[in-house]
């Protein structure tokens, strides 16, 4: 065997190894075996003549409704897209909101949310910090206090981060629906079900931060007798604030885009619009809604790339 | 005013990072008017409040049996009708992240551009100038274009459009979630591959490798461990758009939340939330510890 195999060898055999990693790849791969096998997914179904022909309906009935049954024409489909967002639908039976209208609703629902998150995470990142919640904050290996006080601030710690993870686990969707037959109808079970679910992210991932900030600044103004509170509003803060602002504008783009699905509940949002549309069959105008939703959504990626580079440049 | 005058003037003391925050709370204001949003809709009266305390009181006794009167001879426990409900969510979530994360490297790599931008072997002959000048960026742009709009339409949009168009089968379900998270995917991985260290490539690029052997082995394996971290965290979310498929009709555990839900039984509801909870909790604690794994 030649010095270079022998070498190549020798760097495989070093390679970094770790049963963890190993086991989850093989376990990862059954798992994916199983759920392809156990899904009872009928693939010769859904391409069948019958869900073609559907299909095929579907794409006639999305033609704008002047349209419908005659050769497409630029014009005529841009002076229905233009009415549907200046006036939206006035029908006798039912009215639908106008796109401008439903835009603009949709992204108040996701800034007004995402404000809310902002702070509440923030505020939470806090008592959620292993760094903080302790008798002694920031100040590491010198805890001599009462065996009362460390468990209390332990409970504290649990006690929110299990809250944290509780209001992330259930979807926004589910939330809503639940808000809804508790606080009525208005703007505010779509606002608070994302408001709840983001908490529970962006308390983690600011937590996260707060533990990460370097310890040496934050244990001097502990040391020269600043209290708690002075150091997270002094120290803490203004040194995580703009991880909180990269991760608060990561997160509005994801709420911009489940805005455009809460809407179900009367109030003319994009999902409302869209939602009513398909209970009554208008699917033409289902799409409208629908495009309309995706341009908002990358009005809101291009919003949020733009301010995180000014907060990236600032810090 | 002695000591005011005797302190430095400082110039105007707001940061970009400021005016980020005024210009947030601002908006944050605005979407309050715009949405007509008071406070006294949302503090309840008592009789809500009744109604509110009642079904949080139930998540300390979520159902576990079905009440004897809904027992009908030959039903499946509830506790297994649960273990179905969350048994079909992982499903639709495992094979639908199965196939973005197939499709999110194949369309991430197109989308990214390390393996052709700035590649001084490609110059050398007149086809290889060809593909770097104009096939490439072309390609690039076109992939672009279809994962943005992949992604920016919600899963419950494409599975209400798959709904209409094909119908309510377990293949839609699993492609209206697997469409946006390809976009997602794509767009992360395609980063995740161009922000991957040089280094190992450069060295492959000045042996004389072709852009393809440059990806597959100076690239991908560097930016593998991100890619499967960030896959696995995105299967989480994947478990939570499951199953609220369930609200259109899919039986996961959405499907039981809404109906429970609707019949007032908020014991059972609770049951059902409790199952997605240790399903998500699940997945996100077997991903944080692949995380740390790979960190370190």
């Amino acid at each position: 065997m030649s010095d270079r195999a022998v070498a190549v060898r020798a760097l495989h055999a070093a390679r970094p190894r770790s049963t963890y990693v190993r086991w989850s790849m093989i376990g990862f791969a059954a798992l994916t075996t199983w759920a392809w096998w156990a899904g009872d997914f009928d693939v010769a179904d859904f391409l069948s003549p019958r869900r073609m022909a559907n299909l095929e309906r579907f794409l006639g009935e999305v033609r704008p409704y002047p349209l419908h049954g005659r050769p497409w024409d630029w014009g005529v489909a841009w002076h229905w897209a233009a009415t549907m967002f200046t006036d939206g639908v006035r029908a006798r039976a039912f009215e639908l909101p106008s796109g401008a209208e439903a835009m603009a609703v949709t992204l108040a629902i996701s800034v007004a949310a995402i404000v809310l998150a902002g702070i509440g995470g923030a505020l939470a990142a806090f008592p959620a910090a292993r760094t903080f919640a302790t008798p002694q904050p920031f100040l590491p290996g010198s805890d001599r206090s009462k065996a009362f006080q460390r468990r209390a601030w332990g409970a504290l710690l649990h006690g929110t981060r299990g809250l944290l993870v509780f209001m992330r686990s259930i979807p926004e969707y589910v939330w809503a629906y639940l808000l809804i037959g508790m606080l009525g109808i208005s703007a505010w079970p779509a606002v608070l079900a994302l408001t709840i679910h983001n908490t529970g992210i962006l308390g983690k991932l600011d937590a996260e931060t707060v533990e990460n900030l370097s310890p040496r600044s934050l244990a001097a103004l502990r040391s020269v007798g600043a209290t708690r509170r002075q150091v997270a509003a002094v120290g803490a803060v203004p040194a995580a604030l703009s991880r909180f602002l990269l991760y608060f504008f990561y997160r509005w783009e994801t709420c911009v885009r489940e805005a455009t699905v809460l809407g179900m509940l009367g109030i003319a949002s994009l999902g409302y619009a869209l939602s009513e549309a398909r209970v009554r069959d208008r699917y033409d105008d289902m799409l409208f809604y629908v495009l309309l939703g995706a341009v908002l959504v990358l009005i809101g990626d291009l919003v949020s790339a733009i301010a995180r580079g000014i907060v990236r440049r600032s810090a | 005013m002695a000591r005011s005058a005797a302190l430095p003037r400082r110039p105007f003391p707001l940061q970009p990072r400021g005016a980020v925050v005024i210009a947030i709370l601002a908006l944050g204001l605005w979407s309050f008017v715009a949405l007509d949003l008071t406070w006294a809709q949302v503090l309840p009266g008592a009789d809500d409040f009744r109604q509110i305390g009642h079904f949080f009181s139930y998540a300390f006794r979520p159902a576990l049996t079905f009440p004897a009167e809904d027992d009908v001879a030959g039903r499946a426990p509830l506790l297994v009708q649960a273990l179905s409900a969350a048994k079909l969510t992982l499903i639709f979530a495992v094979t639908a992240i199965s196939i973005a994360a197939v499709l999110g490297i194949v369309l991430g790599f197109l989308a990214s551009t390390a393996w052709w931008a700035g590649d001084p072997s490609g110059a050398r002959t007149t086809l290889g100038r060809y593909v770097r000048r104009t096939i490439a960026p072309t390609v690039y742009g076109a992939t672009r274009l279809v994962i943005t709009l992949m992604r920016s339409v919600h899963e419950l949009i494409w599975a209400v459009l798959l709904l209409a168009a094909i119908g309510l089968t377990n293949v839609s379900a699993v492609v209206a979630i697997a469409i946006p998270y390809t976009g997602t995917l794509a767009k992360v991985f395609s980063e995740m591959i161009d922000e991957a260290p040089r280094g190992p490539s450069e060295a492959l690029r000045a042996a004389g490798a072709s852009p393809a052997q440059v990806f597959l082995f100076g690239l991908l394996p560097r930016a593998l461990p991100d890619m499967a971290a960030y896959s696995l965290y995105r299967l989480e979310c994947a478990l939570r758009s499951s199953a609220i498929l369930g609200f259109f009709g899919w039986e996961t555990l959405g499907y039981y939340v809404k109906q429970q839900w609707d019949v007032g039984d908020y014991a059972e509801v609770w049951t059902y939330l409790y199952a997605l909870l240790a399903l998500v909790l699940l997945v996100e604690w077997w991903s944080g510890g692949l995380r740390r794994r790979f960190v370190a």
